[in-house]
C-alpha cells in the first residue's frame, strides 16, 4: 500500500509529453498534461495468469495474462464478442452462474486465488463488485437500494448504515439529486440517475475492484459524461475495470487499455501509448475503424 | 360480386366480426346467468300479495282457495283432456297457476295447482295475513282472536266488528309476537352461548379424566379436582335450566286463533311465529322494507326447517372460512414447490416430467380428490393422529372424520398445481439483471432468493392464489367426502378455546344449493332459496377474488417490473 501511494506520487510528478495525433481517435478526448504511466511502477490488484475460459465445447478466452494495476482505471475494448466482457466477469465469478461454463486458469487477487476452493464466492463478490450494462435497481427505495448490500453483511445499526448510504451516494455524485427523496420508490428515476444508484449501491460494501460492464451504452451522452466524470473520481479509492465499446470513452477515462480480439488479449498498456503508437497491426485495425 | 366478397375477406372484418361475436356470445351468456339467478333469487323475498278465490272445477263444489301465486305457467290442452279435465272446446293451452297455500298442517300439501280459469271470484282482502312460522310453513289466513295461557283475551267476529277493531287486534298480535321473539332471542343466547359454553366445558373435563386414567396418574386429588370444577358447571348448568324453564313458560304463553281457507279455526302458539305481515294491506315502502329485512335474514340468519327457511349464514360463514384456511395452506406450498423447480432443480427430463405430471394435476377430477382426502388425509393421517395426540376422545374419532381441516387441506391439493405454475412464471419473468445485481453485491442465492425474487414474484404467486380461490370456493363434490354437512350445529370459529375447531364439519355454500334444490323435503317451497344461493356463492366468490385481486395490484404497483 505504501509503495503504491509512493509509486503514483512520483507517477503524479512526472510530465506528460504533448501525445502525438492517434490514428481514428480524436486525441482531444484525452485528458492532456496526463502523467506517462508504466505498468512496472503500479501497485498490481488483479493478475490473470494463463486463464482459459469455455463455453461447453467452445473456448472463449484462450490464455490471458494480464496485470491491472490498483487505483487505476483498466478499459477492455474489443468487437463484440471478443470476449471482453466474459473475462470482466471472471473477477468476480459472475461467469459461475453459466452453465456449461469452465475456467482454468488463476486470477489473483492481492495475491491469492479468486478460483480457490476454499474461496466463498459471496465474500469475492463483496470485494470485487459490478455495475451491469443495463441498470438494474432493484424495487426498493432508493436508501433501502444502496443500503442492500450492507444488510446483506448484516449491519443493523441505522447510523451507520445512514452514514454509508449518505456517503455513498454523494461518491456517486447523487446526494444532491436525490437526498429529499431518499424512500422513493428508485424505479421511479431516469436512467442516468439509476446507473449511478446502482454505482452507489456498488461502492457502498467498499469493494476494492469495481467491475463496469459498458455502465454507459444505455445511457444518453449528457448522463454519460457524469458516469465518466465519476469513474476518474472514483478510481481515487478504487481500482477500476471497465468494458466499453466506444473506444473515445476509453480513452477518455481510462488509464490502461486492453485490446481483445476473439479470446485474446492482442496488446495491453497505458492508454496513450496504445492509441498513439498501437503495437499490433489488428490493434491498429480496431483503433482506425477497419472493423469492429 | 365475387371480388367485393374477397375484398371483404382480405379486408379482415370477418375475422373481427367472429372474434367480436365469439366475446358477445361469452358476454350474453354470463350476463344471461346472473340475470336468472338473480331475478329468481332476489324476487323471493318480495311479498306476493295473497289471493283468495273460489276454485271452480266444473262438475264439482267450489272450494275457497287461499294463497300466493309461486309460477304460472302455460299447459297444453290435449295433456288436461287425457287427465280428465274438463276442457273447453277450440283451446290450445290453459294457463295454470301453482298456487302456495300454506298450512301444511292443516292440508297436508303446502302447494296446489290451479287452472286460471277455474278461479272465480279472485280477490286480495286486506284482512289476510301471512305468517312465517318455525315448522309447519307459512300460514295463510284470517285472524280471529288471542288467548293467553289458555284464556281467550280478544275476539274479532267478521259479522258485527269493523276494520278498525281489526287493526287493534292486529297489532295485539303483532306486539305479542315481538315479544315471543325477544324471549326467542334470550333463549337462543343461554342454549347456544351459555350452557352451550358449560357442555363445551364438561366434555373438555372428561376428556381431561380420561387423559389422566390412560396416563395412570389420575390421582384422587386431580379427581377430586375435576369433580369440584364439574360441581360447579352443573351447578351453573341448573341455574340456567331453572332460568329457561321460565323463559320457555313465558314463551308458550300466547296463542292465536285465525280462520283459514276451508272455514275451519285453528290454534296456533305465538311462539312458531317468526314474523307476520299483511302483503295485501302493505304499500310499496312497506314492502321495500319487508324485502330488506327478508334479504338480511337471508343473509345472517342460521337455516329453518330442513334448510328450506331462514338464512345461510353458517354456510357463507364456512365456505369463506374454507377458502381462506385452503389459501393458506395452499400459498406457502405451491410457492416452495415452484422455488425448487424453477431456481434450484437442474433443468432436464425429470424437472420436465415433474412440471407436466404438475399440470396434469389440475385436470383430475376434483371428486378423485375428495377420495383421495377421504382415503388418505382422513382415514390414514386422522386416523393416526387421534390415537397419538386425542387418545382421551376415543373412540369417538377426532381428527379421524371428516371436518375444516381435511376440506381446506383437499381444496388445497387440488388447486397447488395452479400456484405452481403461476409462481413458476412469475419466477422465470424476473430480469436477470436484478439477480445478477443482488450476487455482484455479494449476496448468496438463498439472500438473492429472499430478498429480491420472491418479492418480485408476489404478484404472481398472487394470481396463483386468485385462481386457486376461485377453483376452490366453487368445488362441492370433493367436500361432501371430506367435510361438509346439511345443518352444522355450530360455527368453527366461537369464542370457546381453542376458538378456532378445525376438526369440525362445517356449511358450505354449493353443498347447500344441492342440499336445498336436490335434498329437499319440499322442493317447490325451496326452489327460490336455490336461486338465491346460488348468486350468494356467486357473489362470495367474486369478492373473494376481488380481495386477492385488490392485493395483488398493490404488490405489482410496490414491485412493478423494470421496464425501460
Amino acid at each position: 500500500m505504501t509503495t503504491a501511494t509512493a509509486d503514483m506520487t512520483n507517477a503524479t510528478k512526472t510530465t506528460a509529453t504533448t501525445a502525438p495525433r492517434a490514428h481514428g481517435v480524436s486525441l482531444d478526448a484525452l485528458p492532456q498534461g496526463r502523467e506517462t504511466l508504466s505498468l512496472e511502477r503500479e501497485h498490481i490488484a488483479l493478475e490473470v495468469r494463463d486463464l482459459n475460459l469455455h463455453y461447453g465445447e467452445k473456448q472463449a478466452l484462450h490464455g490471458i495474462n494480464m496485470d491491472i494495476p490498483k487505483n487505476r482505471v483498466t478499459a477492455f475494448i474489443g468487437p463484440s464478442g471478443c470476449g471482453k466482457s466474459t473475462l470482466l466477469r471472471c473477477f468476480n465469478r459472475m461467469n459461475d452462474l453459466v452453465d456449461g461454463c469452465r475456467v482454468d486458469g488463476q486470477i489473483l487477487l492481492e495475491g491469492s486465488n479468486i478460483y480457490d476452493r476454499s474461496v466463498e464466492v459471496a465474500d469475492l463478490r463483496r470485494r470485487v463488485g459490478m455495475v451491469f450494462q443495463k441498470p438494474n435497481p432493484f424495487p426498493k427505495s432508493i436508501y433501502e437500494n444502496v443500503a442492500y448490500g450492507l444488510r446483506i453483511q448484516g449491519v443493523k445499526k441505522k447510523r451507520l448504515i445512514d452514514e454509508t448510504v449518505e456517503w455513498a451516494l454523494r461518491s456517486a455524485a447523487l446526494w444532491d439529486e436525490v437526498k429529499d427523496r431518499l424512500h422513493e420508490s428508485a424505479l421511479g428515476m431516469s436512467g442516468g440517475q439509476q446507473q449511478r444508484l446502482v454505482i452507489a449501491r456498488t461502492i457502498a460494501v467498499k469493494p476494492e475492484v469495481l467491475l463496469l460492464d459498458e455502465p454507459a451504452s444505455a445511457l444518453d451522452p449528457i448522463s454519460t459524461l457524469k458516469i465518466e466524470e465519476l469513474i476518474h473520481e472514483l478510481k481515487q479509492n478504487f481500482t477500476i475495470v471497465i468494458v466499453t465499446h466506444n473506444m473515445q470513452q476509453a480513452a477518455r477515462v481510462s488509464d490502461y487499455t486492453a485490446f481483445m480480439y476473439m479470446g485474446d488479449l492482442i496488446e495491453f498498456g497505458d492508454t496513450d501509448s496504445l492509441f498513439t503508437t498501437p503495437g499490433k497491426k489488428q490493434t491498429e485495425d480496431y483503433i482506425t475503424g477497419r472493423y469492429g | 360480386m365475387n371480388t367485393s366478397f374477397n375484398d371483404w375477406f382480405r379486408s379482415g372484418a370477418p375475422w373481427v366480426w367472429l372474434t367480436g361475436g365469439a366475446v358477445a356470445i361469452n358476454v350474453i351468456m354470463v350476463a344471461g346467468l346472473l340475470i336468472l339467478i338473480a331475478w329468481r333469487g332476489l324476487g323471493h323475498f318480495w311479498p306476493a300479495d295473497i289471493l283468495q278465490a273460489h276454485y271452480q272445477v266444473p262438475n264439482s263444489e267450489a272450494v275457497r282457495v287461499i294463497g300466493e301465486v309461486a309460477d304460472t305457467e302455460r299447459v297444453p290442452a290435449e295433456q288436461l283432456r287425457q287427465a280428465g279435465v274438463p276442457v273447453p272446446e277450440g283451446t290450445e293451452t290453459m294457463a295454470r297457476h301453482l298456487l302456495k297455500v300454506g298450512n301444511r298442517d292443516v292440508t297436508g300439501l303446502d302447494f296446489q295447482w290451479a287452472l286460471k280459469d277455474n278461479l272465480e271470484e279472485v280477490q286480495y282482502p286486506e284482512r289476510l295475513f301471512a305468517a312465517e312460522r318455525r315448522e309447519w310453513g307459512n300460514f295463510y289466513g284470517y285472524l280471529r282472536g288471542l288467548k293467553q295461557d289458555g284464556e281467550e283475551v280478544a275476539r274479532f267476529d267478521p259479522a258485527t266488528d269493523d276494520d278498525a277493531d281489526y287493526e287493534q287486534l292486529w297489532n295485539d298480535f303483532l306486539q305479542r309476537v315481538e315479544r315471543a321473539l325477544s324471549i326467542h332471542e334470550q333463549i337462543k343466547t343461554i342454549e347456544k352461548g351459555d350452557i352451550g359454553a358449560i357442555n363445551y366445558e364438561l366434555e373438555r373435563l372428561r376428556l381431561k379424566e380420561r387423559r389422566h386414567e390412560l396416563d395412570g396418574d389420575l390421582t384422587p386429588q386431580v379427581q377430586a379436582d375435576i369433580q369440584s370444577q364439574r360441581d360447579e358447571l352443573n351447578r351453573r348448568y341448573e341455574g340456567l335450566q331453572g332460568e329457561l324453564t321460565e323463559l320457555y313458560r313465558a314463551f308458550n304463553r300466547d296463542h292465536y286463533l285465525a280462520e283459514v281457507a276451508n272455514g275451519r279455526e285453528m290454534e296456533i302458539a305465538v311462539s312458531h311465529v317468526v314474523r307476520a305481515y299483511r302483503p295485501n294491506a302493505m304499500g310499496m315502502v312497506d314492502k321495500a322494507g319487508h324485502y330488506l329485512s327478508k334479504l338480511w335474514e337471508f343473509l345472517s340468519d342460521e337455516p329453518r326447517e330442513a334448510n328450506t327457511e331462514g338464512g345461510v349464514f353458517p354456510a357463507i360463514f364456512g365456505t369463506v372460512m374454507m377458502v381462506l384456511l385452503m389459501s393458506i395452506m395452499v400459498t406457502p406450498f405451491g410457492v416452495i414447490a415452484a422455488v425448487y423447480l424453477r431456481e434450484y432443480a437442474r433443468q432436464g427430463p425429470l424437472t420436465r416430467l415433474i412440471r407436466i405430471a404438475v399440470n396434469n394435476l389440475a385436470g383430475v377430477p376434483s371428486i378423485v380428490y375428495g377420495v383421495f382426502g377421504l382415503g388418505f388425509f382422513i382415514y390414514f393421517l386422522g386416523g393416526t393422529i387421534d390415537p397419538l395426540f386425542f387418545p382421551e376422545a376415543l373412540p369417538s374419532p377426532t381428527f379421524g372424520t371428516p371436518g375444516l381441516m381435511w376440506a381446506s387441506l383437499t381444496l388445497a391439493l387440488l388447486t397447488v398445481p395452479v400456484v405452481i405454475v403461476a409462481t413458476e412464471e412469475g419466477l422465470a419473468r424476473i430480469p436477470r439483471a436484478v439477480r445478477e445485481g443482488s450476487l455482484a453485491l455479494g449476496a448468496t442465492k438463498a439472500e438473492t432468493l429472499w430478498k429480491v425474487v420472491l418479492p418480485m414474484a408476489s404478484p404472481a404467486m398472487m394470481t396463483g392464489v386468485i385462481l386457486a380461490v376461485a377453483r376452490a370456493a366453487g368445488e362441492v363434490a370433493p367436500l361432501m367426502l371430506v367435510g361438509v354437512v346439511k345443518l352444522a350445529p355450530s360455527l368453527p370459529l366461537d369464542t370457546n378455546y381453542p376458538y378456532i375447531h378445525l376438526d369440525q364439519k362445517f356449511m358450505h355454500l354449493g353443498f347447500h344449493i344441492y342440499d336445498v334444490g336436490f335434498q329437499s323435503p319440499n322442493v317447490e317451497a325451496a326452489r327460490p332459496l336455490v336461486y338465491a344461493t346460488a348468486l350468494l356463492l356467486v357473489v362470495v366468490i367474486a369478492l373473494l377474488n376481488l380481495t386477492a385481486v385488490a392485493i395483488r395490484n398493490r404488490l405489482r404497483e410496490k414491485y412493478k417490473a423494470l421496464e425501460h
